[in-house]
């Protein structure tokens, strides 16, 4: 497909992601529990893509690869050295826009 | 635009009541916000007795990459009709969080709020995707928010004015 509203449904049902580096496809697939495979296109990307994926990477949340080592990252991958990601929290936001605007 | 937008919603989720009415400001060539904005308004409407928003369109302020002399102009253009909009609304309280949209609506607010017409408090929440730079509308609005917050830590040690309360989206 081209392009869908969402990819919920297809994300739960996987064991595996490869993505590329945009924001919300690692994220999206972190929140769901599934191993990640990143992909990084260094001739299309801008390098603000990479700043999360490298950061995701350092954190121990997602494996990383260009388009030419991919194979071999697949075959060598280990999960169990990945590290589960904690969903973000917008409740933090509205506790401090309520004192901004002094609803507390 | 796409990911923006789905930020800002996931931010928007735990606001209380009070914040009401919503008036959404996004880019003319953006075909997917409006979806995603009524199908959050629509849950929150389950949740809460009414839900009060609107949806308004300004131009496109920049295109990715779009040079910068060239972006001066387009945002200029983009403020002739963020500049009415503003002054229609006259929101209290701006929330943005990076697209090129956030510049016109801001700097627009901005200017009503030096004529005395009418001051809003700005709040910027920079992307979770800036992990180490800003975006471009972030380095602007760093200096002309009220609330500057960042969701990284790295980011909060290079701008000290920022506010860092952890990862939100």
């Amino acid at each position: 497909f081209r392009f869908k509203d969402s990819l919920a449904e297809e994300l739960q049902r996987a064991d595996l992601v490869i993505s590329h580096a945009g924001a919300g496809s690692c994220l999206e697939t972190l929140e769901k529990g599934k191993p990640l495979v990143v992909v990084i296109n260094e001739k299309l990307m801008d390098n603000h893509q990479l700043e999360l994926a490298k950061r995701l990477h350092r954190d121990g949340h997602v494996l990383y690869c260009t388009c030419s080592n991919l194979v071999e990252t697949l075959q060598a991958m280990d999960f169990s050295t990945l590290k589960p990601f904690p969903p973000g929290q917008p409740e933090k936001f509205a506790l401090f826009l309520d004192k901004v605007v002094g609803l507390q | 635009t796409g990911g923006h937008t789905t930020e800002i919603l996931r931010l928007l989720s735990c606001l209380s009541e009070s914040y009401s009415p919503r008036h959404y400001v996004f880019a003319d060539s953006d075909k997917m916000s409006e979806a995603k904005i009524l199908a959050f308004e629509q849950k929150r409407a389950e949740k809460f007795s009414k839900s009060q928003f609107t949806l308004d369109r300004i131009p496109r302020s920049r295109e990715v990459r779009q040079s910068w002399t060239s972006s001066v102009v387009t945002t200029l253009y983009s403020i002739l009709y963020s500049l009415p909009l503003i002054y229609k609304l006259k929101p209290d309280l701006i929330l943005c969080n990076g697209p090129g949209t956030c510049v016109p609506v801001c700097l627009s607010a901005l200017l009503l709020g030096l004529l005395g017409i009418k001051r809003a408090i700005i709040v910027y929440v920079e992307s979770i995707c800036r992990v180490e730079t800003l975006s471009l509308s972030g380095k602007i609005l760093y200096y002309f928010s009220d609330y500057f917050i960042v969701q990284w830590p790295d980011l909060k040690e290079k701008y000290s004015k920022s506010v860092y309360l952890g990862r939100m989206v």
